[in-house]
């Protein structure tokens, strides 16, 4: 008999499955706060700018929302996730910062330390 | 049995059944907890915090119309706390109330002044800003001053609960809180049935019937017209209680002579018109059985429920009886047949009706109702306003040697007396009906399935061996169930009696408030008032409308028939669909 | 030299009992022998919720967990991890918890130190609109495990065992919620979730579900099969779109996995969840309110009992509870009552949400152990105060709330302790306010909000409110009697005893409570006329002093001509023209005008 717990894992390795396809394991990931909070502090906009980047052929980035981790005067916020490394977490991030953030740290892997939070 | 618990109140210890509010044990052990939301035939609203009590180990006060007894339980109905905090939410409400008692309808009769009186408000704290909102004049029956309301949501309750009618509910909010008809349209363009259950209801004078005593006193100050008065069955079951009588005095003749002194030429009785009713109605009943017609004939005596009918049932209306109420015949005959007699210009007649209604105001006022033009009904006024005038005119209704009244119009078999309660129109017409159709005498005249104040009543008889199954429902509520069944089962029944209040007219909008210490639309008090009405009925030796002496005359002098064109002419009309504003559509109504 | 290492040190009450201090000290000791010290920081968490391993460090990156650390395991671990770049395996601890994981990205913030994130733990982590997201973060296992192996009076028992109470602020313990609805018997009940969150800057509910939409409806569908619905509502306010729009997507993806609908995980328990919209009225978060407004009805609560777990919607048994204790049912159901019933205090149990905003430097949603101290939330977690300013007073439960001043700041919070100090839990509004606040207004603030969210039903609240604001309103602009403080409690201990809902209940609280601990300003606005704080612009006077040059720029903007004088002289502002609305001294470049 199959139980609700085979179905949940297998359920659960279909669904990993299919976010390491959409390149989970590239060597950056790149989160965007994007709640009410995070969009009114201007998200949507530095959202758009990742995905321009990726548009204009930016590669080995996996971008993906997330809902907001609770630092309200720092919105927007972006982190920066690579394995083996301390994430990287940015606040008050603006078209302009997200535009260096893709110059800077995804392309030449440089840590902008003065935006960090 | 329900299992008796142990409950202290106030220190002494009380075996009472479980299951009961705090209010309902204490009631019953002599405790009169002070309130004024609450209303026995109402849900339980819990808003004016009135009826506080201390409970031990609560952690506020509770609301004893709400809270349930408890084993153990340990009640203060009057701590020092409790006493205090009582005093000012009662404080609080007067705070936003006009204050201006002695120039106020209720003055005197105000459960707010009555209860502002018990707790022992000597000195004001917290005075401020008061509500300011016009009053609603635009109905000929039912007044609405938001000025008066204390927000008890009693008129809402009746309207929604008891009446379903919802035209009444809170708007707005905090201190913006407001009763109003939906989107606070005037009541004359709402869905109101101006049955007056709200102001019956009111503990203060937030609703109001629409006052006509100073034009009434006018005119009957005018020497050049004829005063003509009639009057309902259930005002003489009633009228004694604004005199301080108990329920259940029939003040007929004292009646007929107070209103003699206050100036009228003529007092009939809207009891003979009763008869006509049954005669005229009974007839078409038995036409419609005969020849096929739309059954099942449902009664239209009630001018709430014929304002109800027609926003709510437009597709009953064939099954509508065409008769016009007792009064509006009764005020057409006094202005054609009476007025021929007396050789007088009908528009030299002014036609009064002291009535237990307060939509009678309305559908007087309605034009299908004029006859050659002239309105039947000039001024109608409720029991109260007929209690006030015999008051002001110092008039002693108690010691006033009784009188009787005028013919022609006048006399009544006790059929007709029998139409102020719920089922008494049923009873008279299976009276007569049964006689009409089958040539015999009906022997058991008292038809008890359909008397008492169950909300829906079923009966049956059987003429020349066909059943007639009639059904017999008072208070809007209860009508709404029993016209939902007739949609669905339209052979239900043959014949159907509405009445658009509670008890039928003994309950009605009109009737006398309640006095200190007791509930307005009493079950016990209605039915002392509709057993004034029986006992009426069992003292005369003419019980039939047919046998009516008078009732026959008029048929030999001036309509021919029951039905004849002339009967139809002065004693019929028709009613049709109405939608005012913020009505539900037919379409979205169940059953439809 | 740049950071190669983040170490978080689990700095709990049962860690520093078992010497974490002592291994912080030997950390730092270590650390700099190996010439480290400026390569590795180390920051401290509030409790990490795995006490029997404690102390607990963690290592970044690569979120490597050690347990039972002690002092001897310090050089060991600092030589082969932190220089060898090999962990200490027989030290590392595996433990698949569902709280925390954000430490994986965050633990080295110190906002987010000593926070604990149970509700909210993948706010901020997970993509909220990818169900695969939250699948694979252990997501519905919970749901799965309840259908494979306990039946619904073991669930019951297991959320009793946790010690859960209402998040929304009642603190009604949610286990016994969940057992009287399980008992009543009935051929249809209905579950709600209560996501209509009305305090003023209060905005866990929305961010929860925002952030983590599917944690809320497993715990809804949960709830569901452990009192026997088959129906749930998610009651949320019209004003949250995002939310709105992310459920109805969370809602569809569920659906279309089958973890709501017939037949759920192939068992044989069915549910479904509909949302329903209020429109922003402050008192449909009242339950009966609520349900009411769900019937079509008006909004007003109603009394009780009954309770809504005897008769609630369409008068059937109705398990209503908050979004945040929603949220905790998944982990309590994977990690255990017994796990879950050792964070927190004696009588309330988890963690709680915190809305922390005002005078911080760090504002935002913090969750915390029960048992945190007001000052580590307000120093540790927030920042302190800026400016220099000094704390006056915390306000915490938003409009039911009370104003708590410093010497309550090393109050443990919990829901008993709170509401001794004269305040409530709430749903967790916290305000921090300093020295420039005035008391009096603030408590007018709130009165004002409560006043005009009443229902209108009953009268201590819809006429009461209404006098305290009145009264609070004299006293701001100076026209404060004697007895007027002494009115203010009547009413307001009126209210409290009488009220009808919760609204009325705690209305009060923020007048009550500033009276009690900032009774001086009461006295002082009404006496003297004055408000210290200068807050109160009718108490207010602007004089012109010795700065003065004459330059005439606050002449020409004053409205109202009160200010005279020739140019190049001292000017002076006539205080019977003078309507104190403070743009003189705002556009004086000298310093000359005095706000007094």
């Amino acid at each position: 008999m199959v139980t609700p717990i085979d179905i949940i894992k297998k359920k659960r390795a279909e669904a990993v499955n299919r976010i390491i396809s959409k390149g989970y394991l590239s060597t950056k990931r790149v989160y965007v706060g994007m709640a009410t909070c995070e969009i009114a502090a201007g998200s949507k906009e530095v959202m758009g700018e990742f995905r321009q980047a990726i548009a204009n052929g930016l590669t080995d980035v996996y971008l993906s929302q997330k809902g907001c981790a609770g630092r309200c005067n720092l919105e927007p916020t972006v982190e920066v996730v690579e394995e083996g490394k301390i994430p990287v977490k940015y606040g008050k991030v603006t078209p302009e910062r997200a535009r260096e953030i893709v110059e800077r740290h995804l392309k030449k892997g440089e840590v902008i330390s003065e935006w960090l939070i | 049995m329900a299992d008796k618990i142990t409950i202290f109140i106030n220190d002494k210890e009380y075996q009472v059944d479980a299951g009961q509010t705090i209010m309902q044990a204490a009631d019953k052990l002599g405790f009169h907890i002070p309130r004024l939301c609450y209303h026995p035939k109402l849900s339980i609203e819990g808003s004016c915090r009135v009826c506080i009590v201390e409970v031990e180990g609560a952690r506020n006060y509770v609301a004893s119309c709400s809270f349930p007894v408890s084993d153990g339980m340990k009640i203060h109905t009057n701590s020092q706390g409790v006493r205090k905090a009582r005093r000012d939410i009662i404080e609080l409400i007067l705070d936003n109330h006009p204050l201006d008692c002695h120039t106020c309808e209720r003055d005197g009769n105000c459960e707010l002044q009555r209860l502002a009186a018990s707790v022992g408000i000597r000195a004001r704290h917290f005075e401020g800003e008061k509500k300011c909102y016009d009053k609603d004049l635009s109905s000929d029956a039912v007044i609405r001053d938001p000025n008066k309301c204390i927000l008890c949501g009693r008129c809402v309750r009746m309207c929604s609960e008891v009446q379903e009618v919802h035209n009444l509910t809170q708007a707005h909010r905090g201190f913006s809180t407001v009763v109003m008809p939906a989107y606070n349209m005037p009541m004359d363009n709402s869905v109101c049935t101006n049955c007056g259950q709200c102001i019956n209801v009111c503990p203060t004078a937030a609703f109001l019937e629409k006052n006509y005593t100073q034009e009434l006193f006018e005119k009957l100050n005018d020497p050049d017209i004829i005063k003509v008065a009639q009057f309902a069955p259930s005002v003489r079951a009633a009228i004694g209680e604004a005199f301080g009588l108990a329920p259940g005095r029939n003040m007929e003749g004292e009646l007929v002579a107070a209103l003699r002194k206050l100036g009228f030429d003529y007092v009939f009785d809207t009891q003979f018109a009763a008869d006509l009713t049954i005669m005229e109605e009974g007839s078409e009943f038995l036409e419609r059985v005969q020849n096929g017609g739309k059954l099942p004939m449902i009664t239209s005596c009630s001018s709430a429920w014929m304002k109800c009918v027609e926003q709510f049932y437009p597709d009953l209306l064939d099954n509508i009886s065409t008769c016009k109420s007792p009064m509006s015949m009764q005020s057409a005959l006094t202005k054609s047949y009476f007025a021929q007699k007396l050789g007088v210009d009908p528009e030299k007649i002014l036609s009064v009706a002291v009535m237990c209604c307060t939509a009678k105001k309305y559908e007087a006022a309605r034009p299908e109702l004029e006859v050659d033009g002239l309105r039947s009904t000039d001024i109608v006024i409720t029991t109260r306003e007929a209690a006030w005038m015999i008051k002001s005119a110092g008039i002693d209704l108690l010691n006033i040697t009784p009188e009787e009244p005028d013919h022609p119009l006048g006399e009544s078999s006790g059929a007709g007396a029998i139409f102020g309660t719920t089922g008494g129109v049923m009873e008279a017409a299976i009276r007569t009906a049964y006689e009409l159709y089958t040539g015999e005498t009906l022997v058991d005249i008292e038809v008890e399935a359909i008397r008492g104040l169950k909300g829906i009543k079923e009966g049956k008889i059987v003429m020349d061996g066909q059943e007639i199954r009639v059904a017999v429902a008072h208070g809007l509520g209860n009508t709404n169930q029993l016209m939902e069944t007739i949609r669905k089962e339209p052979d239900k029944y043959h014949f159907v009696e509405i009445m658009g209040c509670p008890g039928g007219c003994v309950g009605g909008g009109g009737q006398p408030y309640a006095q200190a210490n007791t509930i307005p639309l009493d079950e016990e008090a209605l039915q002392q008032r509709a057993q004034a009405l029986y006992d009426l009925d069992r003292g005369k030796t003419i019980r039939r409308s047919h046998d009516n002496p008078d009732v026959q005359k008029l048929y030999k002098e001036f309509l021919q028939s029951p039905l004849s064109p002339v009967s139809h002419k002065y004693l019929h009309t028709h009613y049709q669909a109405k939608t005012p504003k913020g009505i539900v559509p037919k379409e979205t109504k169940t059953g439809v | 030299m740049k950071e190669k290492f983040k170490l978080t040190l689990c700095d709990g009450p049962s860690c520093i009992h078992n010497q974490s201090k002592e291994i912080r000290a030997a950390l730092e000791a270590e650390l700099s022998q190996h010439g480290l010290a400026d390569q590795v920081s180390i920051h401290l968490s509030g409790c990490l919720g795995m006490c029997k391993q404690g102390p607990i460090l963690i290592v970044n990156p690569g979120f490597t967990m050690y347990g039972k650390v002690e002092v001897a395991d310090i050089p060991n671990i600092v030589k082969s991890h932190l220089v060898e770049g090999s962990p200490v395996a027989e030290k590392v601890i595996r433990e698949d918890h569902l709280y925390n994981r954000f430490f994986r990205i965050f633990g080295d913030v110190d906002f987010f130190g000593k926070q604990m994130r149970i509700t909210l733990r993948n706010c901020g982590i997970i993509d909220p609109e990818n169900i695969d997201d939250y699948l694979s973060v252990r997501g519905y296992e919970a749901l799965a495990k309840v259908l494979t192996d306990m039946k619904p009076e073991d669930v019951v028992a297991e959320v009793k065992k946790a010690g859960l109470r209402g998040r929304g602020g009642a603190g009604f313990p949610t286990g016994l919620k969940w057992e009287f609805t399980a008992n009543q018997e009935s051929d249809e009940k209905y579950v709600i979730c209560n996501a209509d969150e009305g305090d003023p800057g209060a905005f866990m509910d929305r961010s929860a579900i925002e952030g983590d939409p599917h944690t809320v409806l497993e715990g809804i569908i949960i709830g569901g099969y452990a009192i026997g619905a088959s129906k749930g509502i998610v009651y949320i306010r019209a004003e949250y779109p995002l939310a709105i729009e992310r459920l109805e997507k969370a809602i569809a993806a569920a659906k279309e996995h089958g973890f709501l609908g017939d037949n759920i995980l192939g068992s044989d328990f069915s549910f479904d969840i509909e949302i329903r919209l209020g429109a922003g009225a402050f008192v449909c978060g009242e339950e009966t309110a609520l349900i009411h407004s769900i019937e079509g009805s008006r909004g007003m609560p109603r009394p009780r009992p009954p309770y809504p777990s005897v008769s609630g919607l369409f008068g059937k048994p109705t398990l209503i509870n908050n979004v945040e204790s929603w949220a905790n049912i998944p982990v309590i159901v994977l990690d255990g009552g017994d796990w879950f019933s050792t964070i927190g205090t004696e009588t309330s149990k988890g963690t709680k949400v915190f809305a922390l905003a005002g005078m911080v430097h760090n504002t935002g949603l913090v969750e915390v152990p029960m048992g945190t101290t007001l000052r580590e939330i307000v120093y540790d977690i927030g920042g302190g105060i800026p400016n220099d300013k000094a704390f006056k007073a915390i306000q915490t439960g938003g409009p039911s709330g009370g104003c708590l001043p410093a010497e309550y700041l090393d109050t443990e919070i919990d829901y008993e302790s709170l509401a001794k100090a004269g305040s409530i839990m709430g749903s967790g509004g916290m305000i921090v306010i300093d020295e420039d606040a005035c008391m009096v207004g603030l408590a007018k603030f709130f009165i004002e909000f409560t006043q005009d969210e009443s229902c209108g039903k009953c009268t201590p609240c819809r006429e009461g409110t209404k006098r305290m604001l009145e009264i609070l309103t004299r006293i701001t602009e100076g026209k404060g009697k004697e007895g007027d403080i002494e009115k203010l409690e009547r009413l307001g201990h009126m209210i409290k005893n009488a009220s009808l809902c919760g609204l009325g209940q705690s209305a009060p609280n923020p007048v009550l409570s500033t009276i009690k601990n900032f009774r001086e300003e009461y006295e002082e606005h009404i006496r003297d006329k004055k408000c210290s704080a200068g807050q109160c612009s009718a108490l207010l006077s602007y004089v012109v002093n010795d700065n003065c040059v004459g330059c005439g720029a606050c002449k020409r903007i004053c409205p109202v001509n009160a200010v005279e004088g020739t140019r190049k002289e001292k000017h002076v502002i006539d205080q019977d023209k003078c309507i104190r609305c403070g743009q003189c001294y705002d556009v004086c470049k000298f310093d000359a005008i005095t706000k007094a």
